[in-house]
């Protein structure tokens, strides 16, 4: 028989909630959670929320409730639910839902649960929005706990930073049989040219793994010609670790493409307003996505819950660093001082994959652990 | 609680408060290794968890 968990997690994964796209699965988990007595709600970001319990010191349990894009049919195989967001992330998210039901909460606690929008697009909205409304009312969690596939036996303890660069290189055809380099062997020697900046970079700084290196990738290259110009531009993202910051990406790249003359035009209008036509190639870079790596501290009554649970239920526990990015990355910044890691159960190699599924055991597994850490949480003699 | 339970790695004495609790983590204040706490009454020690990287969300 399915289990009422269980039930939760397969509907929310059968209902499509591209990131932007999230209402009908925002109104179904809010729905669920008041259910199951929270105070529940879609706030004005569209993220559900639900809230156990009324006491001033809060712990926040935030999921993200959008998804990657890309279809997969929905079905139990055995043990697997297979289906777009099971793993990443809706599978955490149905995990903190399941568990914060079903544990008792003391007159001074509340346990706040967020299926959060827009995780997957970049904006984190729904997690800046949850940061704002909290900064606003001067009341910082006691702790967060942020919704990613850690498998059940370990603790995400932080994600590298991350920014977006769109470069738009606009540069004169020239006859393929001269000398002279074509736009998009321009647009390849941009490539070169940041790829070798950053490996310097991380020469310099002794980066030795990756979650200490700064990561480019190109995800496109593109290119057309009118009649005179040739027009490439490159998409590239960057991992950052914790000792190279979004602005000083910024710099190192006007400092690596100098002789390019990059311009960084704050938006789309303002790179339109300035003169075309200039027979000097032009070299545009648009930034976005900005977040700067976080790793949280291990002294803590939050990881010192996990550790206890997860040894109490026959589990050697772990820590993990991730070379990506979450929402951990808005709320760790926001709260420094505050308590913050990711769990959730589930294999994060198969984020975004066809081959998306979770193990229910081992989602099962991990409700246990996550009550049996709240219940650890709020009845600590050090709080 | 037995206090001052040993480091693993250099058998320094490793000071704990008396509201130490199962899943702490403490630093030796000889050799600097991270410890967990695995156990209280008498406390024991052993080397945290070390972080492991991952790809990913």
């Amino acid at each position: 028989m399915e289990t009422r968990a269980v039930e939760l997690l397969r509907r929310l994964v059968s209902i499509p909630s591209l990131s932007g796209r999230e209402q009908e699965a925002s109104r179904f988990l809010a729905e669920w959670l008041e259910r199951q007595g929270a105070r529940a709600f879609v706030d004005e970001a569209g993220s559900a929320v639900g809230q156990f319990g009324s006491g001033p010191r809060e712990i926040l349990l935030l999921g993200h409730i959008d998804t990657f894009p890309g279809h997969i049919p929905v079905r139990i195989e055995g043990n697997i639910l297979h289906g777009r967001g099971s793993v990443d992330a809706k599978g955490p998210l149905c995990a903190f839902a399941a568990a914060a039901g079903e544990v008792e909460i003391p007159d001074r606690w509340k346990i706040t649960v967020v299926g959060a929008v827009e995780e997957e697009c970049a904006t984190s909205k729904g997690a800046r929005h949850i940061v704002a409304q909290r900064k606003k009312a001067g009341a910082t969690p006691f702790c967060c706990l942020i919704g990613e596939p850690s498998h059940w036996d370990r603790l995400t303890l932080g994600y590298k930073g991350r920014l977006l660069a769109e470069i738009n290189l606009c540069a004169p055809l020239a006859h393929s049989g001269g000398p002279e380099m074509l736009p998009a062997e321009k647009g390849v020697e941009l490539w070169r040219l940041i790829s070798d900046g950053c490996r310097a970079r991380n020469e310099q700084n002794g980066a030795s793994s990756p979650f200490e290196c700064l990561s480019p990738s190109l995800r496109s290259i593109r290119s057309r010609d009118d009649d005179c110009y040739g027009h490439v531009t490159l998409s590239l993202g960057f991992r950052l670790p914790a000792w190279e910051s979004p602005e000083e990406l910024r710099s190192d790249l006007a400092d690596w493409l100098r002789d390019w003359k990059p311009v960084f035009p704050a938006d789309r209008m303002e790179a339109e307003s300035r003169t075309e036509g200039s027979p000097e190639p032009k070299l545009e870079i648009f930034l976005s996505g900005d977040e700067v790596c976080w790793k949280g501290n291990k002294s803590n009554p939050l990881v010192q819950s996990f550790l206890a649970a997860i040894r109490q239920s026959g589990g050697q526990p772990r820590f993990v660093l991730k070379t990506g990015t979450s929402d951990l990355n808005v709320l760790g910044p926001a709260f420094p001082q505050m308590p913050i890691a990711a769990y959730g159960p589930g294999d994060s190699s198969l984020d975004h994959t066809p081959d998306e599924c979770l193990d229910l055991s081992e989602y099962q597994r991990s409700i246990e652990i996550l009550k049996e850490v709240l219940k650890k949480l709020m009845l600590s003699s050090a709080v | 609680m037995a206090m001052d339970p040993e480091c693993p790695e250099c058998a320094a004495a490793v000071p704990l408060s008396p509201e130490t609790l199962v899943g702490e983590i403490v630093t030796c204040p000889d050799c600097g290794m991270e410890l967990e706490v695995t156990q209280v009454n008498p406390a024991v020690l052993q080397a945290a968890p070390e972080e492991e990287e991952d790809w990913g969300e």
